[in-house]
């Protein structure tokens, strides 16, 4: 038994540490300026103070960003389930010739790193005369191969016969995908709806390449801007930290299970 | 069941996908094969000059240098992570019970942005009021330079990816645990075999596959890393923190240098092709 206890003990250790970075994160934001740097090793500062917090909305642009990156990834989810669903369908359920080649086609959009294409991408949405703005930062990421990859291999368990019974109602195509697939398709929907929404979120290259002006700044593009131009107000820059982060960590203590299961089914990271 | 308009059905369904996943992913690809042939300063007009580019990134410095810290960067982070995220998901699949918690406290990280991670661990590793040197002062100890230090500042910088990331290793891991059928870990307890003794027969060997996806996944990460440099260290100090894509970013963002950036594109796709198939060819190999 003891050994269990030693177990039990070692692992309650390895928590602690895990979490302390974000427990370091809010506990430093609710320091005053002054104290972040007399009191270094407090945890619990003597006069926790909201002060950060309404400087970051009330003189930096943050809200702004918070705003931007609403937009971005409620629409970029939003469109992005809506069309991986729609090609899902067409290759679970309509059989038709090269159904193969075209599901291999966009499987092979996985290998590619975003990384290797800001270049061009920033040229082409030049040439768009789209640079600065929002619809810039969600045009890219809305084709999310692991989504159709998710959304195809869940379509396909949907028992024929519910189909079968509504073509002979008379119903088409679209009535069956918008009446029997989507809600059967619920769970793999959600899936890829937290995987979508993580990703915009998150997504930190592509917008500092396309957003310029600080006003289409989305949130991870505007934290990262903080610390040049607030270079030592540490307390500061931690409160937008926390505010980037929160809308984020409720969701995760929301759909815990579904991110985890959505994860282990795809491995895949972006 | 009505096949006459399958074809037409399906295309219609597809259509929305393919015109997005044509214009912002397949095009990119063959325009950027086609910008690294020339010489293209966005100022100046464009210049064909075929594999110029490619072969003076090989004469580059800088590009060379990047390439290096990019695969230090892989070579550190790559082993790190994914033996944490193996120990995480042994926690995690073990019976004590903490293991929702340590589930939920090791993936957690993962949730937050690079840019939230990389600024809080700036403000851990910073030089004068960060934690970790006033921990050092308090015990006595020599503070140490970790992000203004060349000698520490990639591995400071694995460090702060190992804490975001060994989480989603872990739920790969677990994953694969739960695929062991029960009645061969009962087969080995019924022989006698012990904790250790099973991990190393039964656990490890049967975990090969996701180890292998494991691995190509990470080491295709790493190779991309650019937010944590960019954010915790601006590519420095002297420069001994740029990574590949930091580089091409500032050779189209800042020199214009568009078909040079274009070749340095182009050849991080190739490098991440080769891990690609070489995962398919390991997952192949599997099979026989």
């Amino acid at each position: 038994m003891s050994k269990r206890r030693l177990f039990d003990v070692l692992i309650a250790l390895l928590l602690v540490l895990w979490i302390a970075p974000t427990i370091w994160l809010g506990v430093t934001s609710l320091k005053s300026e002054k104290n972040v740097v007399t009191d270094h090793l407090s945890l619990f500062s003597s006069t926790p103070t909201l002060a950060n917090y309404s400087k970051a909305f009330g003189s930096t642009e943050i809200a702004r960003w918070l705003f931007n990156s609403v937009i971005v990834s409620v629409v970029s989810t939003i469109l992005t389930l809506v069309i991986d669903s729609m090609i899902a369908y067409a290759l679970a359920r309509i059989p038709f010739r090269g159904s193969d080649a075209l599901f291999i086609f966009v499987l092979a959009g996985m290998m590619v790193p975003f990384e290797a294409l800001i270049i061009q991408l920033y040229l082409e949405f030049n040439a768009l005369g789209l640079i600065n703005t929002l619809a810039a930062i969600v045009l890219p990421r809305l084709a999310m191969p692991i989504g159709v990859f998710i959304l195809t291999q869940f379509f396909k368990e949907i028992p024929l016969a519910l189909e079968e019974a509504a073509y002979i109602d008379g119903a088409g195509r679209w009535t069956i995908f918008t009446s029997i697939v989507i809600p059967n398709g619920k769970s793999a929907l959600v899936t890829v709806m937290i995987l979508s929404f993580i990703n915009a979120w998150n997504d930190f290259l592509w917008p500092l390449v396309v957003a310029s002006d600080s006003v289409k700044y989305t949130i991870t593009v505007g934290i990262a801007n903080f610390q040049g131009t607030h270079g030592t107000e540490y307390s500061l820059i931690m409160a937008g930290a926390v505010v980037a982060s929160l809308p984020l960590i409720v969701l995760f203590l929301a759909f815990r299970d579904q991110i985890v299961k959505g994860i282990a089914l795809t491995g895949m990271k972006d | 069941m009505r096949h006459n308009h399958n074809a037409r059905d399906a295309l219609l369904f597809s259509l929305p996908f393919l015109i997005v996943y044509l214009a912002f992913l397949v095009l990119p690809i063959f325009y950027g094969i086609y910008l690294s042939f020339f010489d293209w300063n966005i100022l100046s007009g464009k210049r064909f000059i075929g594999f110029l580019n490619y072969l003076d990134a090989f004469k580059d410095d800088k590009f060379l240098s990047s390439l290096l810290h990019t695969c230090e960067f892989v070579l550190i982070s790559t082993p790190t992570i994914i033996v944490a995220g193996f120990l995480m998901a042994l926690i995690v699949m073990s019976s004590s019970k903490l293991k929702r918690g340590a589930e939920t406290v090791f993936f957690m990280p993962y949730i937050l942005s690079i840019t939230v991670v990389g600024t809080l661990w700036s403000w851990i590793f910073q030089g004068s009021f960060g934690i970790l040197n006033q921990t050092l002062l308090a015990l006595g100890l020599r503070t140490v330079g970790w992000l203004t230090d060349p000698k520490t500042a990639m591995w400071s910088i694995a460090c702060a990816t190992v804490w975001w990331t060994a989480g989603f290793n872990m739920i790969l891991f677990t994953a694969g645990i739960k695929q062991i059928p029960d009645d061969v870990y009962e087969a080995a307890k019924l022989d006698g075999a012990g904790y250790f003794t099973t991990l190393a027969k039964i656990t490890l060997p049967m975990l090969r596959n996701t180890s292998i996806l494991v691995l190509i996944l990470q080491v295709i990460a790493s190779f991309k890393v650019f937010g944590q440099s960019y954010v915790m260290t601006g590519g420095g100090p002297y420069g001994s923190t740029r990574v590949l894509v930091q580089y091409i970013y500032e050779t189209g963002f800042t020199y214009f240098r568009m078909g040079y950036a274009s070749a340095m594109s182009i050849l991080l796709f190739l490098i991440i092709l080769f891990v690609s198939i070489f995962q398919f060819a390991a997952a192949k190999g599997e099979g026989k």
